[in-house]
């Protein structure tokens, strides 16, 4: 469903993601777990088509990032961490349905789904309401359905509880495993270890752009004899940063 | 590029623009409002200026030529037929000037009366406050009213001597103006109006644009953007076209501004100078080619705009770098202010806001030149593709797209 051959990104003399390589499966999450910097977000972005790789590339759907990035597009989702990116002089319906027209939806496709993601999500009070003055909770909420109007396939989550409270938190690890149960492929960037231990199937572990293991936590525990897979992180990460 | 998604973000970027307060004060309300009110207050200080520049002119004389003999000669020979000149008494004559309690003192020279007894010249010192707009203004009015009087002075001398006051005037002088009716131009025009459309046409859109990429940017919205299924360029021209529609409207808001400032005050458009602006009257073609080019100019100024606005970091940053094309359009718009139809150089009509600025003189001055117009129009065109390829190739970068 989504396979990443030998991926690099450069920014000049920076090389934000070196050779990187994995697969992942339908209805799998596959965690990349790395610190702030390690290159997560430009892998996501190369994924999402907003970056071009230097060399190498990756295959979503079957469709090359590279050569057929509109394809692409239309089998994901995405949702970032951090501030909600809504537009606020637009109704929570119209935030939603500008991308499900963007994505190619008939207006009754679009209608359908608003309304069958109004009653997932509990926005019925709202939905027509412009966003602008919406609680952080509420906008999440908008957040999760636009970026899954169109039904993707895939779905990538960029450090997506980066900034929030517990409760708004644990939506979000909700709405994850809801995409999964709906057996979608998910790719998560975190780096917090109980994230990606409590939602990933399999991670990898991301380091300097590199990714340095990769494997289920009881894989990874396994081939380092460590108990834990903050153990396992401090023994790639921190000896890779002495060097 | 699928027109198709172009007219998606074309309509919610309207959709969400509208619901806009700043935008639509700045690129409706401001124009249509602000601006005619500040042509009205120009125009009716302008006026009043004039006005009172030429009426209510109060004179003194000087405490040594403070005579009844002179005195006689201020109101029977210099101002008697000036009805706006009156003379009065003042104690302090020099301090009444600095004052405004006069605006000019008149001193004759003390042996005024032998000289123009014996036909010499006297002097008649002015005393004025060229501070004062008032004052400085009555100098032309009061130098003229004396001139009359020396006519008259010499016409008796030579009446006198048995001589027609005609030898004086071996040739006179009388204008007829050959210009066909309504081709005259209206000088005062030809000189704001083209400086008020460049400069509108060019900033029109800033508020737009600021908004729809810098602050979408801001907003956290540009990325998920990005990840839809249309290409960059669609998105890009649904942007472009908007910014370019705002500001057609801007100048549409402003044009109704003038309307509303011609009804309330006809000469509030040529800040008083002249008469209103009756008498034009625009050749068809020509009048097309420069509204044509004039929405080239305004499409060139969207697509550098939006490729501002895609370089900035921020909604501030935007708005700080976009300012800055006021004084682009400000400095051709006043370079040129003072320039007549005729006085415009070929290369004018090639050079950005320049050509526009330069065809729009020509058409409002009356005398076409159709190479000219074709000149501003076919280098508008180029200018157009330069900018939006400009702006497509900055939308494409990933450095200038992810710049943090």
């Amino acid at each position: 469903m989504l396979k990443v051959s030998n991926i690099t990104k450069s920014f000049e003399s920076i090389t934000a993601v070196n050779n990187i390589s994995f697969e992942v499966r339908k209805g799998e999450i596959f965690g990349l777990l790395g610190e702030n910097g390690a290159g997560k977000t430009t892998t996501l972005r190369m994924l999402a088509t907003m970056l071009k790789p230097t060399s190498g590339t990756a295959e979503l759907c079957g469709y090359d990032v590279i050569n057929e990035p509109e394809k692409v597009r239309s089998h994901i989702g995405i949702l970032f961490g951090g501030e909600t990116g809504l537009y606020d002089r637009l109704t929570a319906a119209e935030n939603i349905a500008y991308f499900g027209e963007l994505n190619d939806m008939s207006k009754s496709e679009i209608k359908e789904r608003i309304s069958q993601l109004t009653r997932i999500f509990d926005m019925d009070e709202y939905i027509n309401k412009k966003a602008g003055k919406f609680s952080k909770g509420m906008k999440q909420k908008v957040a999760f359905a636009r970026s899954i109007v169109h039904n993707p396939d895939i779905m990538l989550f960029d450090e997506p509880t980066s900034g929030l409270d517990v409760t708004a938190i644990l939506e979000v690890h909700k709405f994850i495993l809801d995409c999964r149960q709906q057996n979608k492929t998910i790719v998560l960037s975190s780096h917090i270890m109980s994230e990606v231990e409590k939602l990933c199937d399999r991670i990898g572990i991301i380091h300097k752009g590199v990714l340095v293991a990769s494997g289920t936590i009881e894989e990874l525990k396994k081939t380092y004899g460590k108990d834990s897979l903050e153990e396992v992180f401090i023994e790639l990460v921190g000896d890779r940063n002495e060097i | 590029m699928k027109f198709r998604h172009v007219w998606i973000v074309f309509r919610k970027e309207i959709k969400d623009l509208l619901r806009d307060k700043k935008t639509i004060i700045s690129s409706f309300l401001v124009p249509m409002i602000l601006i005619p009110v500040i042509f009205l207050f120009v125009g009716g200080g302008a006026q009043k200026m004039e006005k009172d520049i030429s009426e209510n002119i109060t004179i003194a004389l000087s405490q040594n030529s403070n005579t009844a003999d002179i005195r006689k000669i201020v109101e029977d020979g210099i101002i008697k037929h000036n009805t706006n000149i009156k003379l009065i008494n003042v104690d302090n004559p020099i301090d009444a000037v600095k004052q405004e309690k006069v605006r000019l003192v008149l001193e004759f020279d003390a042996d005024y009366a032998q000289k123009l007894k014996n036909d010499k010249p006297f002097t008649v010192k002015i005393y004025y406050d060229k501070s004062k707009n008032k004052s400085d203004g009555a100098v032309s009015i009061l130098t003229d009213a004396i001139n009359q009087y020396n006519q008259q002075i010499v016409g008796q001398r030579l009446t006198a001597l048995g001589l027609s006051p005609d030898i004086l005037q071996p040739a006179k002088v009388e204008e007829t103006n050959v210009a066909e009716p309504g081709k005259s131009g209206n000088p005062t025009l030809v000189m704001i109006l083209p400086m008020m459309l460049g400069l509108l046409v060019t900033i029109g859109g800033i508020a737009a644009a600021t908004d729809i990429v810098a602050g979408e940017k801001e907003r956290n919205t540009f990325e998920p953007l990005l990840t839809t299924k249309p290409s960059r360029l669609s998105i890009l021209t649904g942007k472009y076209l908007t910014v370019t529609l705002f500001s057609f409207i801007s100048v549409i808001s402003t044009g109704i501004g003038y309307v509303i400032g011609y009804m309330i005050n006809p000469n509030s458009l040529t800040m008083g100078a002249s008469d209103g602006i009756g008498g034009f009257s625009l050749p068809l073609v020509a009048t097309i080619l420069v509204f044509i080019t004039t929405i080239l100019m305004g499409m060139t100024f969207s697509a550098v705009q939006i490729a501002i606005s895609t370089f900035a970091r921020s909604f501030r940053e935007a708005q700080t770098y976009l300012s800055f094309l006021i004084f682009v359009a400000l400095i051709p718009g006043y370079a040129t202010m003072f320039m007549q139809p005729g006085d415009v150089q070929t290369y004018m009509y090639a050079v950005p806001i320049l050509n526009t600025i330069s065809a729009f003189k020509m058409v409002l001055g009356g005398n076409i030149n159709y190479l000219n117009l074709v000149i501003a129009l076919a280098t508008s065109v180029i200018y157009v593709i330069l900018s939006i390829m400009f702006a497509a190739s900055l939308f494409k970068k990933e450095k200038v797209l992810f710049r943090s």
